[in-house]
C-alpha cells in the first residue's frame, strides 16, 4: 500500500570531495570526475599510502561565532556548511523551531581529531583540553547544528554502519510521518577515519589496499572484475524532509519518499546477505505500492567490496531489477561511510530532477552482464521511480524508494 | 614563572580560546565573565595556561581568583610554592 504521509525532499545539500555544493556535484556526477590521491590529511597515514578523496575544508558558516568554530571538528564543519546549503533552499529560517527536527546518521564520526588530540597529550595526558568531553561525542554535533540552526523539535543521531545515511533519511521521515515534527533534516555525517580505522578496515578485507597508491584514479571500481575493496571518500549530504504542500512557501519538491524498509541479518559480521538485501529491496517496493517493472533506477550501495557486489547483483537479480538503470555513485564519490545513504540518495533526487544518470568510473569489466548498467558516459533517462540501496556491517539492509511528484 | 609572564601567558589563551577578542586590550581588571567566557571557555583557557607552565593543579584550584590579575598571581603563586 502507498505510504499515506505523502512526504517529500524539498531541500538539498551535499559537500564531497568532487564538488562542493549541488551544483558543483552535479557537474561532477555527470561528468564522471574524482578527486581519488594518496591521503594526505593529518592523522590518516602511520606509514601507509591509502588512497581516497579528502574534500577542501569548506569557509565557516557566518551562523556561529569565532569562538564556537574553533572547536568545531572537521565532521563538523562539513555538517554545517552541508545544512546551511539544504536549510536554505527549503527556506526553513523563521519556520517555528519547535517544529523542526535533525537526525544526524553516524557513530564514531571524529576519530582521525580524536586520534590527534590523544597523540598531542599522551606525554602530558592531564593537560588535555576540557572540549574534549564535549567533543568525542557524536552528538556534540546535534549540539553544533541545533545552536547554528536554532532546531528544537528534536535531534539524535542514528548508528547503521555504512547504512546510517540512509537510516537517517528514513527516521527523519518517519518523524515527519508520525507528527512529531513538520519539517525533519536528515544529515548523513562525515566519516573522519584515522589510519587506525583504515588499518581495521584494510585488515579486514573491507577496503583496497594501498598497492593502487600509483595509479589512484583505478583504485575505485564498484562492479568491476578489478575490484579489491571500497576507497574512502569523504562526503556529507542533508535532506530536508516534509510533508507535501505543508508550508505555502516550500520550494517545489525533488521527489516523494514513497517508500522504505530496513532489514537486520541478525548477523555481527560484515557479510552481506542475499535474503537481507532482497527483503528491503522488497520492503521498500511493497511500502511504495510499487513493483519492480515500476523501478526505472536503482543506485545500489556498490562499494566494491568482492562480496559485497557480487551479493547486491544477485539481489538486484533476484528481485526481477535488471531491466533498471544502476550506475554507483561511489565510483565517483568514493565510500562515504556513514554518509554514503545520504549522498546517494541526494545523487538520486538530482539525477531524477535533471532526467540523466552519471556514468560509473572504471566499470571495464563488470562482474555481471545481467543490470542494465550506466557506464562511460551519461545518457538521458526519465525516471518515475528509483530505489537507493545502503548496507552496514552487522547485518543492516536498507531500501529506499524516491518518485518524481507526478508519478 | 612571575606574575607578570603568566598573566602573558593568560592573555595569549584567551585571545586564542575567544578570538573574537582578538584585537582587544585586556586588563588585570578584565573577567573571564565579563569577556563573555562560559565555563568550558574558562576551563579550557585555564588549562591552556596550565600546560604552558607545566602546572599540574586540579582545575578546581583555580576557581578563588576574580579577575585575570589575580588569576595570575594565584597561577604564579602556586607554581612557586610547588617548585618549592
Amino acid at each position: 500500500m502507498r505510504h499515506p504521509a505523502g512526504l517529500v525532499v524539498t531541500g538539498l545539500g551535499v559537500t564531497t570531495a568532487v564538488g562542493q555544493g549541488k551544483t558543483a556535484f552535479t557537474d561532477a556526477l555527470f561528468a564522471g570526475a574524482h578527486r581519488f590521491a594518496v591521503m594526505e590529511r593529518p592523522g590518516r597515514q602511520l606509514g601507509t599510502r591509502f588512497v581516497g578523496a579528502e574534500l577542501p575544508v569548506p569557509k565557516p558558516t557566518s551562523r556561529l561565532g569565532a569562538r564556537e568554530l574553533r572547536t568545531a571538528s572537521l565532521t563538523g564543519q562539513v555538517a554545517l556548511t552541508t545544512l546551511e546549503e539544504a536549510w536554505t533552499e527549503a527556506g526553513l529560517d523563521g519556520y517555528d523551531a519547535d517544529r523542526v527536527g535533525l537526525v544526524i546518521g553516524g557513530s564514531n564520526l571524529q576519530q582521525r581529531e580524536l586520534v590527534l588530540a590523544q597523540d598531542r597529550h599522551r606525554a602530558k595526558p592531564r593537560f588535555l583540553r576540557p572540549s574534549y568531553g564535549l567533543s568525542y561525542l557524536d552528538s556534540d554535533l546535534c549540539g553544533l547544528c541545533t545552536t547554528a540552526f536554532g532546531i528544537r523539535g528534536f535531534a539524535h543521531t542514528v548508528g547503521g554502519a555504512s547504512a546510517s545515511g540512509q537510516l537517517a533519511v528514513i527516521e527523519a521521515a518517519e518523524a515527519v510521518a508520525s507528527g512529531r515534527v513538520d519539517v525533519c533534516v536528515a544529515l548523513g555525517a562525515l566519516a573522519d577515519l584515522s589510519h587506525w580505522e583504515l588499518l581495521g578496515l584494510r585488515a579486514m578485507g573491507a577496503m583496497a589496499a594501498e598497492d593502487h597508491a600509483d595509479a589512484p584514479a583505478e583504485a575505485c571500481r564498484p562492479f568491476d572484475q578489478g575490484r579489491s575493496g571500497f576507497v574512502y571518500g569523504e562526503a556529507c549530504a542533508a535532506l530536508v524532509v516534509e510533508r507535501a504542500g505543508a508550508r505555502p512557501d516550500a520550494p517545489a519538491p525533488y521527489a516523494r519518499l514513497s517508500g522504505w524498509s530496513v532489514r537486520l541479518d541478525g548477523n555481527r559480521d560484515p557479510n552481506p546477505s542475499l535474503d537481507g538485501e532482497t527483503a528491503a529491496i522488497r520492503g521498500a517496493l511493497d511500502h511504495a505500492g510499487l513493483t519492480a517493472r515500476d523501478i526505472d533506477y536503482v543506485n545500489p550501495h556498490g562499494t566494491a567490496s568482492p562480496a559485497g557486489d557480487t551479493t547486491e547483483v544477485a539481489a538486484l537479480k533476484a528481485c526481477g531489477l535488471t531491466h533498471a538503470a544502476v550506475n554507483a555513485t561511489k565510483s565517483i564519490t568514493g565510500h562515504g561511510l556513514t554518509a554514503a545513504g545520504a549522498v546517494e540518495a541526494a545523487a538520486a533526487l538530482l539525477q531524477l530532477r535533471q532526467g540523466r544518470l552519471h556514468p560509473t568510473r572504471n566499470l571495464t569489466d563488470p562482474i555481471d552482464d545481467a543490470p542494465h548498467w550506466v557506464r562511460d558516459a551519461a545518457v538521458e533517462a526519465d525516471i518515475q521511480h528509483c530505489l537507493s540501496l545502503s548496507m552496514g556491517f552487522g547485518g543492516i539492509n536498507t531500501a529506499l524508494c524516491l518518485s518524481a511528484c507526478d508519478a | 614563572m612571575t606574575k607578570d609572564k603568566t598573566f602573558t601567558l593568560i592573555t595569549e589563551a584567551v585571545r586564542e580560546i575567544l578570538p573574537e577578542l582578538a584585537d582587544r586590550d585586556l586588563s588585570e581588571s578584565d573577567t573571564l565573565d565579563a569577556l563573555g567566557a562560559n565555563s568550558m571557555d574558562r576551563a579550557e583557557i585555564v588549562m591552556t595556561v596550565l600546560e604552558e607552565m607545566d602546572l599540574d593543579i586540579p582545575l578546581v584550584e583555580t576557581h578563588g581568583p576574580q579577575n585575570l590579575g589575580e588569576l595570575a598571581q594565584h597561577l604564579s603563586d602556586t607554581a612557586a610554592a610547588k617548585a618549592r
